[in-house]
C-alpha cells in the first residue's frame, strides 16, 4: 500500500514533469521571434515576382539573427524581429518587418553599427519588452528612444555644423537654448560653469537611478525625466532653484541636446568629430553673459526680488549701479561670487571661466556705464554720528534692507563688498538712489534728507559687519 | 581459441547480433532482480545504490517520519549541480563579461531561461530543505546513539550549502550580487569593531584581514569575482561532497536511519515483502558487520532487530524515485513561472537602497544592524557552536527515533515556540520603536552596544529559558528541545523582518509600498 | 444789566466774542480730526509710508519700481496702493465698501505676504498706527461720505476641505469660469489672464494658487471672505450675489487643493 502511494507519487510528479517540459520545449522552440521571421518569410513569398526568388524565400532558415559588434562592445539581436529592416520589398509592410526608413543605412551599415548605438534599448534580448527596454521590470537604463529625441544619438560621432548642414539640428538648436539661457551659469559643462546645479558631464548617459523619479508621470526614463524637468524643476525636484521658462518645443530640443551628453567616447574609427567646445573658444562678453549670466540675471536692467531664490537679484547692468561700482570691483564680484548668496564664484579654480572671459564679462557690463561722475558728496564724514544715523536706518532703511541691513527687497548691506566702500561712495547712492530699481533718492532730489542726515546714515552702514 | 564447430567468421556474426544481451550482462552482473538474492545483490552490487543497505527499516520509509527531507536536499543538490555544469559552458566571470553571459543565457540558449531559473531556485530551495532536515534530525534525536559526528558533519555541510548559495548570488554582477557582495565584505570586516573598541586594530586587524581576503583587494571588483567563482564551482563543492560522502557512509555505519526502541509496525507497514522465518543456525538474525564489530557491539546496529526491516530494492528505491520526481517536477514547475532576478548591471556609484545581503543571510544581516561585531561573528558563531555542540551536552539516549521524545517534549517545544515568538517580537517591538542606546545616549562606547543589544539579549533569553527547562525538567534533552526551537523561531522571525519590514537606511515599513521614493 | 457802564459792556462782548472764536476754532479743528492725533499721524507716514505711497497718498513714492519673479518665472509688477480711489483689496466688508478699521490695523501690523509692504507690529505704538490710519484716510472723501458697512459674517462648516465638498467645488470653479483666468491648474494662467486690468488700467495677472497661501492669509475663512467681498479694484469679482454659501464655501474647499493645503 505504501509502495502503491510512493507509486502514484512518482507518476503523477513524473507526468506533471513531463507536461512542463513541453510547455518549455513549445516555449523554447516558439520564441516571438520565430513567429515574425515566419511572417516575413509568407510576406516575401508573396511580393517577390519569379519562382527562383520565391522557392528562396521559403527556404530561409528561422534563427536568432545578430550583429556582433567588437569595438562597440555589444551584440544586438534586434533583427531577429525586425528581420525585414534591410529588405527594399518590405518598404510597404507593417513593424517589425518594414525597412529602416531614409538612407541611413547607405552610411551606416548595420553590421558595422548595429541598431542600439543609435536608437538605444537592450540589444542582446530576444523578446520585444526587454529589448525595447520599457518597464521598471526589464532593469535596462536605456530603453528604445522615442523618435523626437533619435537626433541626440547623432552628436555622439558627428559634429554639430555638420548636422546642422544636413538639417539634423535638433541637438544644436538645444545646444543654442543653452548658450542663450544660460543654463551654464547654475550647470557645468565640460568642467566650466556654476556650481548651483549638479554638473551636467555625461547626464545623458547615466542610469535611471540617478535621478529621482519618484514624481515622473508616465514612464520613468531620463528622457522623460529631462523633459519634464524643464518644464516645471519643482515638480521633480521640490527644492529646486532652477529658473527656466521653456515652450513645449524648446524642451523638446533641450532634452535631445541634454541626451547627447553621454559619458565616454566613441572609438575612433566611428567618429566624425571636429572635438570643439564652445566653451574654450574665446567668446565676447555677450555672448558670455547670455551663456552664463542671463539665467538669474534677466537683462540685467532691473533689479527683481525673486522667489525661487527668497533673494533680491542684483541688476547687474543697471547704469545707476555701475556708476557706484569701477572695473575692479565688478571683477573681484565675478570672480569672488558672494558667499551665502547664490552668486556662484566664477574664477578658474572655482567654476572655472579663464580670467580672459571674466575680462570680457566686465567690459560688456560697464557698456551700460554713464558717462561722467556723480556730484561728490561734500560733508565731511568725519562729522558724521553713526548714533543718529541708526535712528534714521531704523525708520527708512530697514523696511527694505532689513532690520540688520541683511536684506529683503533691498541688498545686503552687510556684504564685505559693499562694506570695502568708501563711506562716501555710499553716502553718494543714498542720496541719488538707483534709478530703475527700488532704492529711491533720499537727497534733495528726493525725500529730501539733508547732508548731515545722510552722512549719519552712511557711517552707520559702514558699522554693520560688525554687528551681530 | 574457438573452441566450437563453428567457423570463425560465424562466431565473429553470433557475437555481434548479441552485443546488446553481452553488453548489459556484462553491465548489470546480478541479473534481474526478480528473487530476493537478485535484489539485494542489485544493491550490493551496484557502485552508487552499495551506498544504501541492502535492508532497510520500515520506520525510515515511513514519509511521516523523516518527509524525505535529507533526501529531497540531495535530490535539490544534484538538480543543481547537474544544471550548474550546463550554465558554466556559457558563463563567464569577469567584470566585463560576467553579466553579458548571464543574459545570454537566458535569450539565447536553448531552455536558457529555464535552466538557470532551476539552477537558482534548487540552490535556494536547498537551504530551506536543508533546515527542515535539521529540525527533523534534531526532534527525532537522531543525532544520539552513536550519531553525534554525523551530526557535526551535517552542520558543515549546512555551512557549506550557505556558502555556495552566497558565492553563487554575487556571480551575475549585477547590481544585487555586487552590492550583496559588499554587504557580505563588511560582515566579515567585524571584528573590526572590537578590535577597534579595543583600540589594537593597528596591530592585529583580523578583520581587515578577512575582508582583504575574502575581496582580493580593498575593494570588491574583479579579483573578487574570481574568487567568488571559484567558491562556488570548486572549493565549496568539493567540501561539500567530501563531506557528504562521509556524511552517507555514516549513515551506513550508524545502521540507518533511527527508529524508535520499541518500533510497532502499522497497518501500512505489513504489505512489504518480509524475510523468511529462519530456523536454526549458528547465527541468529541479527546484524552484523564484521568479526571485530561483533566481538566488542561497538557499532550502534549490532543486535538490532531484522525483523522489520525489507529489501531496499523495490522499497526504498521507489521511495526516492518518487521524492525524487517530486522534487524535481516542483522545480521544474517553479522555475517555469517564475524568473530568476537579475537587476541592472552593477554600478559602485549607485547603491542598492537598502543592499540587502539573499533572504537566507538577512537574519543575520537584521542582527547586524544592532551591532556589527555581534551580528557578523559573534551570534552566528555562538548559533553554530551551540547546534555543532548539542549532541554532546545532551547525551540522554533514550526515546530516539521518535518526534520531540514524549509528551513533555511536544509541551516543551510548544511553549517555547509560544514563548520564543512573544519574547523576540516584544525585544524587536521595543528596538524598533524605542531605538537603542545610541539613540538615547549618543556618546555611549560602542563597547557596550557591542555587549548590550537586542540581538545579544535574545540570545541571552534563550540561554536563560533553555536553563530553565533543563531545571524545571531535570532533562538535557527538553533543555536541547527548547534551545533549537528557539533558535528556528528566532531564524525565521528575523529573516521575516529583514526580508519584508526594512527599507530603505534599514528603516522599519509594514509594507513596501510605503517606502519613499529614489 | 443796569448800571453796567459802556466799558464794562465792552469787556463782556470782547470776552464773549474770543469765548465763541476760541470755541469755534476748537470745533473746526474737532472737524478735522483731534488736534494733536492728525499731525504725528502725518509724520509717521511721511517717514514710513511715503516712499512708497507718495506725498499724496496715490501709490507714485520713490521707491515704487518693485518686481517680483514667481517661482514660475512670471514677473510681477508690484505697485503700493493709490489711497485716493479709497478701493481696497482686502477688507473684511461686502463689495463695494469700505474696509473696517480692524482691516486696515491688520494690513498695518502684518503688512501683505508676497509683496513689499512690511509689517510694522514691533515698529509703531498702537496709538501711532490708529494715528497713521486717520491720516490715511484724509486721502480720499469717500471715507467722509461712506461709513464702512458691517463685516461679513464667516462661520466655517465642518465639512469644508473633505473630499465630497472638494468635488463639489471642482464643479462650481468650471461652472462659474474661474479657469478663464485662474487656469485649470489654479496657476493663473488661464486663456484671459493676459488681458485683465485693474482699476488703475494697470494689467495684473490672476493669482497662482499653487504657491501655497493667498496674500491674505492661509485660512480658510481667508479663502471664503474673498470669494465673498471680492478684491475691489482688481479683476476678482465678489461671488456674494451669484453664489450661496456653502456654494462658496465648497469653492474654498476646492481652492484649498489647489493651493495643496487639503489631498
Amino acid at each position: 500500500m505504501r509502495n502503491r502511494f510512493y507509486f502514484w507519487v512518482l507518476f503523477l510528479s513524473t507526468s506533471v514533469l513531463l507536461i512542463f517540459a513541453i510547455f518549455a520545449a513549445y516555449r523554447a522552440f516558439s520564441p516571438e521571434w520565430a513567429d515574425y521571421q515566419a511572417e516575413y518569410k509568407k510576406e516575401l513569398v508573396k511580393v517577390v515576382k519569379d519562382e527562383a526568388a520565391k522557392s528562396k524565400a521559403r527556404s530561409l532558415p528561422i534563427e536568432i539573427q545578430q550583429m556582433y559588434l567588437a569595438d562597440l562592445n555589444g551584440i544586438d539581436r534586434c533583427t531577429s524581429c525586425h528581420i525585414g529592416f534591410d529588405n527594399p520589398l518590405m518598404a510597404k509592410s507593417k513593424v517589425p518587418l518594414k525597412e529602416h526608413s531614409g538612407d541611413y543605412l547607405k552610411v551606416h551599415s548595420a553590421e558595422k553599427f548595429g541598431c542600439t548605438v543609435c536608437h538605444y534599448g537592450q540589444g542582446r534580448a530576444t523578446n520585444r519588452k526587454e529589448a525595447h527596454g520599457l518597464g521598471h521590470d526589464t532593469h535596462w537604463d536605456f530603453p528604445i528612444i522615442p523618435a523626437k529625441y533619435l537626433q541626440s544619438a547623432c552628436a555622439q560621432c558627428h559634429d554639430a555644423a555638420m548636422l546642422q548642414a544636413k538639417g539634423w539640428d535638433q541637438a544644436a538648436k538645444g545646444e543654442k537654448l543653452v548658450n542663450e539661457k544660460g543654463c551654464r551659469g547654475c550647470h557645468k559643462l565640460n568642467n566650466v560653469g556654476g556650481v548651483l546645479g549638479k554638473a551636467l558631464e555625461g547626464v545623458g548617459s547615466k542610469p535611471i537611478a540617478y535621478f529621482p523619479m519618484g514624481a515622473v508621470q508616465g514612464e520613468k526614463t531620463t528622457y522623460s525625466w529631462f523633459k519634464q524637468h524643464f518644464i516645471d524643476p519643482r515638480n521633480l525636484v521640490p527644492e529646486s532653484e532652477m529658473k527656466i521658462s521653456v515652450t513645449d518645443e524648446e524642451a523638446d530640443l533641450l532634452t535631445t541636446y541634454v541626451l547627447s551628453l553621454r559619458a565616454g567616447e566613441m572609438p575612433k574609427q566611428y567618429r566624425r568629430l571636429a572635438i570643439t567646445d564652445g566653451a574654450k573658444q574665446p567668446a565676447d562678453g555677450e555672448t558670455l553673459y547670455k551663456r552664463y549670466c542671463i539665467a538669474c540675471h534677466g537683462e540685467g536692467k532691473d533689479s527683481i526680488f525673486d522667489e525661487t531664490f527668497n533673494h533680491t537679484v542684483p541688476a547687474i547692468r543697471n547704469p545707476a549701479m555701475l556708476r557706484a561700482l569701477d572695473d575692479k570691483n565688478l571683477k573681484k564680484i565675478v570672480s569672488d561670487g558672494r558667499m551665502g548668496t547664490q552668486m556662484t564664484s566664477w574664477k578658474a579654480t572655482a567654476a572655472g571661466l579663464p580670467e580672459r572671459d571674466i575680462e570680457e564679462l566686465v567690459v560688456y557690463l560697464a557698456k551700460n556705464r554713464p558717462a561722467g561722475k556723480p556730484a561728490a558728496f561734500s560733508f565731511p564724514i568725519s562729522k558724521a554720528d553713526p548714533k543718529h544715523g541708526e535712528t534714521i536706518f531704523k525708520m527708512r532703511c530697514a523696511l527694505c534692507h532689513g532690520k540688520k541691513g541683511e536684506g529683503g527687497l533691498g541688498l545686503n548691506l552687510r556684504n564685505p563688498v559693499v562694506q570695502a566702500f568708501d563711506p562716501e561712495v555710499l553716502a553718494v547712492t543714498v542720496r541719488d538712489g538707483r534709478k530703475d530699481t527700488p532704492m529711491p533718492p533720499f537727497g534733495k532730489d528726493g525725500v529730501n534728507l539733508k547732508d548731515q542726515d545722510i552722512a549719519d546714515v552712511a557711517s552707520y552702514v559702514k558699522t554693520l559687519a560688525q554687528r551681530k | 581459441m574457438n573452441n566450437t564447430n563453428q567457423t570463425g567468421i560465424s562466431v565473429f556474426k553470433e557475437n555481434l547480433k548479441s552485443i546488446g544481451k553481452s553488453f548489459s550482462a556484462s553491465f548489470l552482473r546480478s541479473g534481474r532482480p526478480i528473487s530476493d538474492r537478485s535484489r539485494a545483490a542489485a544493491m550490493f552490487n551496484n557502485f552508487f545504490l552499495h551506498v544504501q543497505g541492502v535492508k532497510t527499516h520500515i520506520n525510515t520509509l515511513r514519509p511521516g517520519y523523516t518527509l524525505g527531507l535529507g533526501f529531497a536536499s540531495f535530490a535539490l543538490l544534484m538538480m543543481t549541480v547537474f544544471t550548474g555544469v550546463l550554465i558554466m559552458i556559457y558563463y563567464n566571470p569577469s567584470i566585463e563579461n560576467a553579466y553579458n553571459t548571464v543574459k545570454d543565457i537566458n535569450y539565447v540558449v536553448f531552455g536558457g531561461r529555464l535552466l538557470r531559473n532551476v539552477h537558482k531556485w534548487a540552490g535556494e530551495g536547498m537551504i530551506i530543505f536543508v533546515m527542515l532536515h535539521m529540525a527533523r534530525v534534531f526532534y527525532t534525536g537522531s543525532y544520539k546513539q552513536g550519531r553525534e559526528f554525523n551530526w557535526v558533519v551535517g552542520i558543515a555541510l549546512l555551512v557549506c550549502t550557505f556558502g555556495i548559495n552566497l558565492s553563487g548570488y554575487m556571480l551575475p554582477w549585477d547590481q544585487l550580487a555586487y552590492w550583496a557582495l559588499v554587504i557580505v565584505s563588511n560582515i566579515i570586516q567585524s571584528p573590526k569593531e572590537i578590535t577597534d573598541s579595543l583600540g589594537i586594530t593597528q596591530y592585529f586587524d583580523i578583520g581587515g584581514l578577512s575582508k582583504e581576503l575574502f575581496l582580493g583587494g580593498l575593494h570588491a571588483g574583479k579579483e573578487s569575482l574570481t574568487r567568488v567563482y571559484l567558491l562556488h564551482i570548486m572549493l565549496l563543492p568539493m567540501i561539500l561532497f567530501i563531506f557528504l560522502g562521509i556524511h552517507f557512509w555514516r549513515i551506513r555505519k550508524d545502521g540507518g536511519l533511527t527508529k524508535p526502541e520499541h518500533f510497532v509496525p502499522s497497518a501500512a507497514d505489513t504489505e512489504y515483502l518480509s524475510l523468511p522465518e529462519k530456523k536454526g543456525g549458528i547465527f541468529t538474525t541479527s546484524k552484523t558487520y564484521g568479526l571485530m564489530e561483533l566481538a566488542h557491539g561497538k557499532t550502534p546496529a549490532v543486535g538490532k532487530d531484522v525483523e522489520h526491516e525489507v529489501l531496499s530494492w523495490p522499497n526504498l528505491l521507489i521511495a526516492e524515485a518518487a521524492l525524487f520526481m517530486l522534487c524535481f517536477a516542483g522545480v521544474v514547475v517553479y522555475a517555469f513561472f517564475i524568473d530568476a532576478p537579475l537587476k541592472e548591471l552593477a554600478n559602485p556609484l549607485i547603491p542598492e537602497n537598502p543592499a540587502k545581503a539573499p533572504w537566507y543571510f538577512l537574519g543575520l544581516q537584521e542582527l547586524l544592524s544592532y551591532s556589527a561585531f555581534m551580528g557578523g561573528v559573534g551570534l552566528p558563531g555562538l548559533a553554530l557552536l551551540g547546534l555543532a555542540l548539542a549532541p554532546y551536552l545532551d547525551r540522554e539516549q533514550d526515546h530516539v527515533g521518535i518526534w520531540f521524545s514524549n509528551q513533555q517534549g511536544k509541551k516543551t517545544a510548544l511553549l517555547s515556540l509560544v514563548v520564543g515568538t512573544a519574547v523576540l517580537i516584544g525585544i524587536l517591538a521595543f528596538a524598533i520603536n524605542f531605538g537603542w542606546f545610541r539613540n538615547w545616549w549618543p556618546n555611549v562606547p560602542q563597547l557596550l552596544i557591542t555587549l548590550i543589544n537586542p540581538g545579544n539579549i535574545w540570545v541571552g533569553f534563550m540561554i536563560i529559558w533553555t536553563v530553565f527547562v533543563v531545571r524545571k525538567t531535570g532533562s538535557t534533552r527538553m533543555g536541547a528541545i527548547a534551545l533549537f526551537t528557539m533558535f528556528l523561531v528566532g531564524f525565521v522571525i528575523l529573516t521575516y523582518v529583514g526580508t519584508e519590514l526594512r527599507g530603505p537606511n534599514w528603516g522599519f515599513y509594514w509594507f513596501k509600498s510605503q517606502w519613499p521614493p529614489h | 444789566m443796569e448800571g453796567l457802564n459802556k466799558a464794562q459792556n465792552g469787556a463782556a462782548v470782547l470776552f464773549c466774542s474770543m469765548l465763541f472764536s476760541f470755541v469755534l476754532i476748537g470745533t473746526v479743528q474737532n472737524a478735522y480730526g483731534a488736534d494733536s492725533e492728525a499731525v504725528s499721524g502725518k509724520k509717521i507716514y511721511e517717514e514710513r509710508c511715503q516712499i512708497c505711497h507718495g506725498e499724496k497718498g496715490d501709490g507714485k513714492g520713490l521707491a515704487s519700481n518693485m518686481r517680483r519673479m514667481e517661482k514660475s518665472g512670471r514677473i510681477l509688477k508690484v505697485t503700493p496702493r493709490d489711497f485716493t480711489r479709497g478701493v481696497f483689496r482686502f477688507r473684511s466688508t461686502a463689495t463695494g465698501c469700505m474696509p473696517a478699521d480692524a482691516d486696515l490695523l491688520r494690513l498695518v501690523d502684518v503688512g501683505i505676504t508676497r509683496s513689499f509692504m512690511p509689517g510694522h507690529k514691533d515698529e509703531l505704538k498702537p496709538e501711532e498706527k490708529k494715528a497713521v490710519i486717520e491720516h490715511i484716510k484724509t486721502f480720499s472723501n469717500r471715507w467722509k461720505d461712506e461709513a464702512p458697512c458691517d463685516p461679513i459674517p464667516v462661520k466655517k462648516p465642518s465639512w469644508v476641505g473633505s473630499k465630497s465638498s472638494v468635488e463639489k467645488g471642482r464643479i462650481i470653479y468650471k461652472k462659474m469660469k474661474c479657469w478663464e483666468c485662474h487656469g485649470d491648474d489654479g496657476k493663473g494662467g488661464g486663456p484671459k489672464a493676459d488681458k485683465i486690468k485693474d482699476d488703475w488700467g494697470a494689467p495684473i495677472p490672476p493669482f497662482n494658487f499653487t504657491v501655497g497661501a493667498l496674500k491674505r492669509g492661509g485660512t480658510p475663512e481667508d479663502v471664503y471672505i474673498t470669494y465673498t467681498s471680492g478684491l475691489d479694484g482688481t479683476g476678482m469679482p465678489s461671488y456674494e450675489d451669484s453664489l450661496n454659501e456653502q456654494d462658496r464655501w465648497n469653492l474654498c474647499s476646492y481652492t484649498l487643493k489647489l493651493m495643496g493645503l487639503v489631498k
